[in-house]
């Protein structure tokens, strides 16, 4: 009798999460973000499947979680035996991912064996008597249905659409589908600032490459391009192993856009500035431009961009080109009208949902309760403050050789993050002049920066990867 | 901690080189739009937009299937003796 109630006793997650009472800190960070999604409505379509990714991802024994690797892409199990944590029969994943600056010191201790991370598929426990102790998996050269077997149906979803690189190009084509050129076209001098906030990805390089390997640097850097999917195609190709706290963090500082965006502008801009008048701007010095066919103007200018791009920077062009692509089955209109609706509805709002909830579960403890992580959120802010800032230092720099002055929240909204940043940049103005709406003027500079930050990714993705 | 001098000068090139290259880019797409703009303009202006024939948009008429529930209705109070003449919204 007794050994059945053990047996059920080690069919629950109980034994686990009294072992390793770590797992509890996650289920109760899943809990949290969950409340902020649902309850706060930060983010709901993205936070809540990220959130319920962590969440089912954190309860041993599910193989629900995505398993953290090493820098060359192996996975651990050592029996329960080996590791003496009187667990019963069976293996333990093994977490080697801490292990970087270990890697220089030579032996990592796993339990009571000893690994040597300098060489891959290690020779000296592949020999040992201890062969029977130790599992050893190369998870990115394994067939997908042997990660399907092995690891779990969330590994699996993970491998095929995430670190693939599939996700994020098909999101950037919903995303596409869903953006309006118009308004950028219509004020396309702002578009530079676009560009002026991408300033925050590379002042954070700078820093963070004191702390980190370049590769991830480049990957906590592109937190201030302050575009999810950006940020994830370029953590895969950098530095795959700390994807989850990345794209958590560019996630969570984009929900949070309406407090980062007004804490940075109360701090650099005064109320002179906020209370300029862009539209006053226009009637006192009126543009010469004049638009005879804006409709046919749509449908050309994606596809210059893309072929600028692709020229420029082919590394963009995955997802520069999809988002373009997406934008131009829009602008058609009715004869390219069903895949319009199919990019922007069912394809984008499924992609959501795989990425949000793989995602979410790569965030174990594993991968999660490191001093990495604390390393990312803090440079993913500062990069995210230094992209806003850079966006309204080129604002002041303009309106200093300019006599028609910029309302420099049109500075800020250069970080992607669109709509909502040009909306609470458009609150912000409203706020201090109740006749100001800087809504469309912001909406240039904020698609522009979307472009912006996408080639700022490629850049990095060439010169890091 | 040591001060990595390789990284900070890779990452201070990166930085030249990827903020000098955004910004070429979003000049070239600006240039490029009004390039677009301006040759767009002079060899495909759109026609101007036909006024509808009688000076009404077709939207604020009532829709025939309307009027003709409306005198099915009536039709069937009334007993098929009255019709609705005029139909306006309040």
């Amino acid at each position: 009798m007794d050994s059945m109630f053990e047996k059920i006793y080690r069919m629950t997650a109980i034994d686990n999460l009294v072992y390793d009472p770590s797992y509890i800190i996650m289920i109760l960070l899943a809990f949290f973000l969950l409340y902020l999604g649902i309850k706060k409505q930060y983010e709901p379509l993205l936070l809540i499947p990220i959130s319920f990714g962590v969440l089912i991802a954190n309860f041993p024994g599910g193989e629900m979680g995505v398993l953290a690797v090493n820098g060359v892409g192996e996975i651990f199990r050592i029996s329960n035996e080996a590791l003496g944590n009187g667990l019963g029969d069976g293996f333990q994943t093994v977490n080697l991912v801490g292990g970087v600056e270990q890697m220089s010191e030579g032996l990592v201790q796993v339990g009571k064996l000893f690994y040597d991370p300098m060489e891959k598929g290690n020779e000296i426990l592949q020999n040992a008597a201890l062969t029977s102790q130790i599992k050893i998996y190369e998870i990115w050269s394994m067939p997908l249905h042997d990660i399907a077997h092995e690891f779990g149906i969330m590994n699996y979803i993970y491998y095929a659409l995430i670190k693939s690189g599939l996700l994020p190009p098909i999101i950037f084509m919903g995303v596409g589908a869903l953006t309006d050129f118009g308004p950028m076209l219509r004020n396309l001098k702002l578009a530079i600032f676009g560009a002026g906030a991408q300033f925050g990805i590379f002042a954070v390089l700078l820093v963070a490459s004191q702390f980190f390997t370049m590769q991830e640097a480049g990957s906590l850097a592109i937190i201030g391009g302050a575009d999810g999917p950006t940020a994830i195609f370029t953590t895969l190709k950098l530095a795959p192993h700390m994807l989850g706290p990345i794209a958590i963090a560019a996630y969570s500082y984009m929900a949070l856009v309406p407090v980062i965006v007004p804490l940075v502008v109360r701090l650099t801009c005064t109320e002179k500035e906020l209370k300029i008048n862009m539209k006053q701007q226009d009637k006192l010095y009126p543009s010469k431009q004049e638009f005879k066919n804006m409709g046919t103007l749509k449908i050309i200018f994606p596809i210059a961009v893309t072929v600028i791009v692709a020229i420029i920077v082919p590394d963009a062009i995955s997802l520069v080109g999809m988002l373009m692509f997406g934008n131009l089955i829009k602008e058609i209109g009715n004869n390219t009208s069903r895949l319009f609706s199919v990019a922007s509805n069912g394809i984008m709002n499924a992609a959501t949902i795989f990425l949000g909830l793989s995602v979410g579960a790569t965030m174990t403890v594993d991968a999660f309760l490191n001093w990495n992580t604390i390393g990312i959120v803090a440079g993913g802010f500062c990069a995210f403050g230094f992209s806003i800032f850079g966006g309204i230092l080129l604002v002041k720099i303009m309106n200093l050789f300019s006599k028609k002055q910029i309302n420099p929240l049109v500075g800020a909204t250069g970080l992607s993050a669109v709509p909502m940043a040009s909306r609470v940049a458009n609150d912000i103005a409203l706020k201090y002049d109740s006749r100001n709406h800087v809504l469309n003027y912001c909406m240039s500079s904020n698609v522009a920066g979307v472009i912006g930050s996408a080639v700022a990714a490629g850049i990095l993705i060439k010169f890091l990867g | 901690m040591q001060f990595n001098f390789d990284n900070f000068i890779d990452a201070l090139t990166l930085m030249g080189v990827g903020i000098a290259t955004v910004f070429a880019v979003l000049l070239l797409i600006i240039f490029l739009g009004n390039l677009l703009v301006s040759f767009i303009n002079k060899y495909m202006p759109e026609e101007e937009p036909k006024q509808s024939a009688a000076g009404v948009p077709a939207s604020s008429a009532v829709d025939p299937n309307v009027v003709m529930a409306i005198n099915l209705a009536i039709g069937k109070l009334t007993g098929g003796k009255s019709k609705a003449e005029k139909i306006e919204k309040i």
